[in-house]
């Protein structure tokens, strides 16, 4: 009887296809517009070039946390290890003697210390088929207990090197650095997922494990390899954020791991996995920095930035995500 | 005459683009069972559907206790008093056996709390009144599926069903069980329940059924009493036309030995199993549900691990422990589940034709996406994958053309042996021929095929030889004119009491 069944669904799900609203599918996008729209008029200086450039040299670390989020929630799974993983290698950065030739090897320890970690997590994904919740949860509590252990709770008294501070807000041809970082990160994963036989493993690993397995491919280790972008990624998210802040607690990249979560869902992606991409990502980045923006912007009290944030949410997942897509 | 339970009016149910079901006119009596046949795709699921409420009929009116119905859900029958039994069931594993008979249904006390002891003595009763021996406290998850199907039945008795619709019951159960199951369904029908009973294995249709209806591509071919027609006449209704038709001629020339297995066990599953299998041929691998053919070629495909034993490919030996290393020595695995374990839905017809063979398409791990379209394009052409463009998502194809996808990615990544593991499941006839043809001529191009199948009918159509499995061994080999449903037949259930013959 299935072949029934199938000729059903199949009549269903086209029906479902061509009723779909032009909206769900470019929905994030609309809303990013309406978003700014509505930014636009209700404050004169949102459009100001310093503001803008403010905005954006705030959001490139969160874009690159979310770059690296969309890799690893394609293989049905998310990185809760994100935020502290940026918490941790900016205590890193700040750990080690501040002098501008340090720049260079604190960047390789970082993305060294971020691929282990990314290693670790996707090991216990794969091999001890430990849920990704649970296993960047713990990767979470370890890394913080770590970075309490080795600062004894204090805000750390150490200094940057002081071309960190450039690379957090300066420009280059009055365009702020990280965001060139940004660019050429997106330049670099966009191929890696678009182009490469990788990217599209990726995608067929997401979709089915088993069926991508049965077709000889090494489902383990995509996934442990998505893992290590995410955390690499986050590790370099991690440094840009320390040169935007300056100053070093143990809690500066709380909420990372969530933002980035909440942009790559709003960006098209799916937790069953082999649904999203890059550019949707970043469209979830937009929408929430510029929520964040117009907060300010319009004076309201910073603490109800979290309020408006997670209305905002809401609003973009009734609006136009369908469940289980 | 008995008293007629259900009466269904020349029913008709359009899809977009398919006519489910046409003007057809079905009736089912109290006390009778009453098989409903029909090749896949013919409209026994949606008539089912129609009559349990899941669907509604675009024309024509169902009369159910001798009152025209419209169902708005499922619920509504079921209320009515219409139980349907489908293949998944509809149980809680985690709940007791009395908490699932009584869903919904719970003996209350005071403050609407639950009457447990009154529960459990109760679904005792209704339990040993049809002989079934499960305890009322067990979880129906430790229940085997034959336990679950009576769990269901149960439960359907203390909704007062007056009509049970069951819809392949046996696929998933053994020959003993299915007996047990059939001196159920005699004191159902003893008792004035009616039965429709859908299932694809006809001789237990001659035997518990009074009458059977077949369908064929939404229309109703004819009822007959089940005493009054063969096997041969219904198979020929059900399938609207000579067998000739539908299977390529056999023949060809077999070559060189292309795999060898000697003595290979896969963990408890298979046991000590030996046979070989030549270029150019098509062996048949059959075997009741259950007698662990699969398992035997995921074992050869180094996604079961080999315990015992040994095979050779093209006279090599070969030590695959994963599929990759096993699509390198040469071998392919069409496998059953193509939801599951084949396609990746999601995704291009293009993505997934080249899936074990991406890097063939690349350089430096960046993918030639001009060369794997115009290969894909080539595919589809030479498959009649039909279908706009590559870029279409499988998931908006036929079961055929998902299918012929699916041929497309192994005959392209095997190296001389395909393993094919039920490849007609859930297609309609017009695609079950084409692939047929395609099987034929793979084998004359040379591959070695391994075809492991349920449908006796097709095994005897297709394959130049057959070896049989049994409860994980090896229950024999047939070879040219000993190969008939009957001799397959006999060595898949050798030793097996309680099995009746067709």
């Amino acid at each position: 009887m299935s072949g029934t069944t199938i000729n059903l669904e199949r009549a269903e799900t086209s029906r479902l296809a061509q009723a779909k609203p032009f909206f769900q599918k470019y929905g994030l996008y609309v809303f990013l517009v309406l978003l700014i729209l509505i930014a636009v008029s209700t404050s004169p200086q949102f459009l100001a070039p310093r503001n803008i450039q403010n905005l954006l040299t705030e959001g490139a670390p969160l874009g690159m946390a979310a770059l690296g989020q969309t890799f690893v929630i394609l293989t049905a799974g998310l990185d809760l290890s994100v935020g502290s993983l940026m918490s941790s290698v900016a205590v890193i950065a700040t750990s080690i003697a501040p002098d501008n030739v340090m720049i260079l090897p604190i960047f390789l320890i970082a993305i060294a210390f971020g691929a282990l970690v990314g290693f670790v997590n996707g090991w216990l994904v794969t091999k001890r088929k430990v849920s990704p919740f649970l296993a960047t949860l713990a990767t979470m509590i370890v890394l913080q207990g770590l970075r309490f252990a080795w600062t004894k709770g204090a805000p750390l008294s150490g200094h940057l090197p002081p071309g960190f501070r450039v690379l957090g807000t300066g420009t280059l041809l009055s365009i702020p650095v990280n965001l060139w970082a940004l660019g050429f990160l997106i330049l670099v994963f966009a191929i890696v997922l678009y182009r490469t036989t990788y990217g599209r493993k990726l995608y067929l690993v997401g979709g089915n494990p088993r069926a991508a397995f049965l077709s000889g491919i090494h489902a383990d280790r995509v996934i442990i390899a998505a893992y290590m972008i995410c955390a690499v990624l986050a590790s370099i998210a991690g440094l840009f954020l320390v040169g935007y802040v300056g100053s070093v607690d143990n809690w500066v990249g709380k909420g990372y791991e969530l933002d980035s979560i909440a942009a790559v869902m709003m960006g098209g992606a799916s937790f069953k996995g082999g649904k999203g991409g890059i550019f949707g990502s970043l469209a979830g980045v937009l929408v929430l920095i510029v929520i964040y923006n117009l907060v300010l912007l319009l004076g309201f009290p910073i603490q109800t930035q979290l309020v408006v944030k997670g209305l905002v949410i809401i609003l973009a997942a009734s609006f136009y995500l369908t469940r289980g897509d | 005459m008995a008293e007629t339970v259900l009466q269904v009016k020349s029913v008709t149910k359009h899809f977009p683009g398919v006519v489910a079901l046409n003007q057809v006119d079905f009736n089912n009596y109290a006390g009778e069972i009453h098989a409903l046949v029909g090749e896949n795709g013919a409209g026994k699921s949606t008539l089912i559907k129609v009559i349990a409420g899941a669907y509604q009929p675009d024309g024509g009116e169902i009369i159910f206790g001798g009152q025209k119905t419209v169902w708005d859900s499922p619920h509504q029958s079921r209320e009515a008093g219409i139980s349907v039994i489908y293949q998944e069931f509809n149980l809680f594993p985690d709940l007791t056996v009395a908490e699932n008979i009584f869903m919904g249904n719970e003996p209350l006390k005071a403050f609407r709390l639950i009457d447990y002891p009154k529960m459990i003595k109760e679904s005792d009763e209704l339990l040993s009144k049809f002989g079934i021996c499960i305890e009322p406290l067990k979880k129906v998850k430790d229940l085997s599926v034959a336990e679950q199907q009576m769990v269901e039945i149960a439960k359907g008795m203390c909704n007062q069903t007056k009509l049970f619709i069951l819809d392949e019951p046996t696929a998933g159960i053994s020959d003993q069980e299915a007996e047990t199951l059939f001196e159920r369904l005699a004191v159902l029908k003893a008792e004035g329940v009616s039965v429709i009973y859908i299932s694809h294995r006809l001789g237990e249709i001659f035997q518990i059924a009074d009458r059977v209806t077949v369908l064929k591509d939404g229309n109703l071919v004819d009822t007959f009493d089940t005493k009054a027609i063969d096997k041969n006449t219904l198979v020929s209704k059900m399938v609207g036309r000579d067998l000739e038709d539908i299977y390529p001629p056999k023949g060809g020339e077999a070559g060189g030995e292309a795999l060898s297995i000697k003595s290979l066990s896969v963990g408890h599953l298979v046991k000590d199993v030996s046979f070989s299998l030549r270029q150019g041929e098509i062996l048949g691998l059959a075997g009741l549900v259950g007698s662990r053919r699969t398992e035997l070629a995921h074992g050869l495909f180094g996604s079961l691990p080999i315990t015992a034993g040994s095979y050779k490919l093209g006279g090599r030996e070969v030590s695959a422990t994963n599929p990759q290393a096993s699509i390198r020595s040469g071998l392919g695995f069409l496998t059953e589940d193509r939801k599951n374990e084949g396609l990746v839905l999601g995704q291009s017809i293009e993505a997934n034709i080249t899936m074990p063979i991406l890097a063939q398409f690349a350089n430096n791990s960046l993918v030639d996406f001009k060369r794997e379209k115009n290969f894909c394009q080539q595919e589809m052409d030479k498959y009649a994958i039909v279908a706009k463009s590559g870029e279409v998502l499988v998931n908006n194809l036929s079961g055929g053309n998902q299918q012929k996808v699916l041929f497309s990615r192994w005959v392209q990544a095997c190296g001389g042996v395909l393993i094919l593991d039920e490849p007609t499941r859930g297609v309609d006839v017009g695609a079950k021929v084409e692939i047929y043809k395609i099987i034929r001529d793979l084998a004359e191009s040379g591959l070695a095929i391994l075809l492991i199948s349920s449908e006796l009918q097709e095994v005897v159509g297709m394959c130049d030889r057959v070896v049989v499995m049994k409860e994980g061994r090896l229950a024999g080999e047939l070879e040219n004119d000993q190969i008939s449903e009957e001799s397959i037949m006999h060595l898949a259930t050798l030793s097996r009491e309680n099995f009746v013959c067709d």
